[in-house]
């Protein structure tokens, strides 16, 4: 790389960023105009292609027209609804059921303030952050894969 | 207050037992007027039982009607390509699997092997190519079955069967697309596909009797007061409740019966065996009519994005020199 901009150690702040984890932006490749104006045209032309591709080859499909009268046999909302829609499912009140949803966004709220005594970016450095995502990313899955079963065995996936 | 309670509660046991005794009476006559007329044919399944009594084999829950006499579920497979061009040929294949080795009850009570059957309800406009239109490779997976269209309204919908399971574990369609560009109310886009396999006989005829082919259960609580052979194989068996009426179960050839006289048995269980080995499946899948030219524009839209791509980037590696030349940054 040509271009690349050294880290300049004689300057004593940028040291003392630095050594705190921070000021990573002070070398390395300039982002103007090499990223913003050449790269990132690359990108969004990219991400517009895979679109219309997408659109093109696999297009939406119209449904039927909903029945109020008639629930089809399996009913399973869009995928990415799959966790929730599970969560709501086994639970037996639907109220309960609704204080379970709620309480997702909430609890996810409250973890930065938890975190907040916490001086560190990194999230290695940030264990009760970390801690939480990798759990509620394996719960999701779990409650996610679930509810592609029948309900009697959504908890267990079939294994037990 | 109690005591009247229980006693509205017996009035309706009462009534209930007389009911199901009548009912049970209706069921046996016409089980005698109709034995001999469906009896000879039932060794198959009926995939037009279905065109008979339904207007669309699809009801709005989603269910493909077949199920409601074919109780029993196993799975079903279909193949079809993502995509089909218009007004060209392609082929449907739907998977019946089963073991070969299983035997069913045939109507007579004997046993033999299995049948299937199966629904293809296609999107509107798609039909069974015509016979010139048909390759002489694709000609020869189809083999010479038959295929039914639903109704004259709807000649999209294709039903087959029944065909000896042995052959046609894979029953191969031969579809042709249609073509939005000559038919107007046609749009390209992607459309569902319904399919439905059946293998082996039903356990419920059309009229809402049970076949031979299903498990019979006792109708209440009692004791197995009398077992007595048919004159055709099967069995007339009394149950006597606690209190109230014998019922009368009326046991065709075929199942093997579970229970001896003098048994007691609990309501809802099993007299005899299920004979049944085979049952039904549908899948659901998508197709799109894919439109020629938005492959083509397609194609050019995505080289241009390509060229300008490489474009950027050659621009990039060009300022980073002359960046380099003057360490402006």
């Amino acid at each position: 790389m040509t271009t690349l901009k050294k880290p300049d150690l004689s300057d004593p702040q940028l040291r003392e960023k630095l050594k705190n984890g921070m000021g990573h932006n002070y070398y390395g490749e300039p982002a103007w105009p090499n990223d913003l104006l050449y790269i990132f045209p690359v990108v969004i032309l990219g991400t517009i292609a895979c679109c219309v591709a997408l659109a093109v080859l696999d297009p939406a499909m119209v449904g039927e027209p909903a029945d109020p009268f008639a629930t089809p046999l399996e009913i399973l909302p869009e995928w990415y609804l799959y966790s929730t829609f599970q969560i709501l499912r086994i639970l037996p009140n639907k109220l309960l059921g609704i204080a379970a949803m709620t309480a997702i966004p909430l609890g996810l709220m409250v973890v930065p303030f938890i975190e907040n005594v916490n001086k560190f970016q990194n999230p290695f450095r940030r264990p009760v952050a970390t801690a939480v995502f990798l759990f509620g990313t394996a719960v999701t899955l779990w409650l996610g894969i679930g509810a592609t079963f029948p309900i009697d065995e959504s908890l267990t996936l079939g294994l037990f | 207050m109690k005591i009247q309670f229980s006693r509205v509660f017996s009035l309706r046991q009462l009534a209930q037992a007389v009911l199901r005794q009548s009912l049970i009476a209706i069921a046996a006559i016409t089980l005698l007027l109709t034995g001999g007329l469906s009896f000879p044919q039932s060794a198959a399944a009926y995939p037009f039982w279905a065109q008979q009594n339904y207007e669309s084999p699809r009801e709005a829950t989603g269910k493909i009607v077949c199920a409601n006499c074919h109780l029993a579920a196993k799975p079903t497979q279909v193949e079809v390509p993502q995509a089909v061009l218009p007004d060209s040929v392609f082929k449907a294949v739907v998977k019946i699997p089963y073991d070969l080795e299983t035997q069913q009850v045939l109507g007579d009570g004997s046993k033999g092997g299995l049948n299937v059957g199966a629904i293809l309800m296609l999107p509107e406009g798609f039909k069974i190519a015509p016979d010139d239109r048909i390759s002489e490779e694709l000609r020869e997976e189809v083999g010479n079955t038959y295929f039914l269209p639903y109704s004259d309204e709807q000649p999209n919908w294709v039903i087959v069967g029944p065909l000896p399971g042995e052959q046609y574990q894979e029953i191969v369609f031969p579809v042709l697309a249609p073509d939005p560009g000559q038919d107007k109310s046609l749009h390209f886009g992607k459309y569902s596909i319904h399919v439905g396999g059946n293998r082996g006989r039903g356990q419920v005829y059309p009229n809402g009797q049970a076949s031979n082919n299903t498990a019979y259960n006792a109708a209440k609580a009692g004791t197995i007061a009398q077992v007595e052979a048919g004159a055709d194989g099967g069995y007339s068996v009394t149950l006597q409740p606690a209190e109230g009426d014998a019922v009368v179960t009326q046991i065709p050839v075929g199942p093997e019966l579970l229970i001896a006289e003098g048994d007691q048995v609990e309501a809802g269980q099993a007299l005899t065996t299920n004979p049944n080995m085979g049952g039904f499946g549908q899948v659901d899948t998508e197709i799109v009519l894919q439109s020629p030219n938005r492959i083509k524009g397609l194609v050019a839209f995505l080289a241009a994005v390509t060229l300008s791509q490489i474009m950027l980037v050659l621009k990039k590696k060009q300022v980073e020199k002359v960046q380099a030349a003057e360490m402006s940054f």
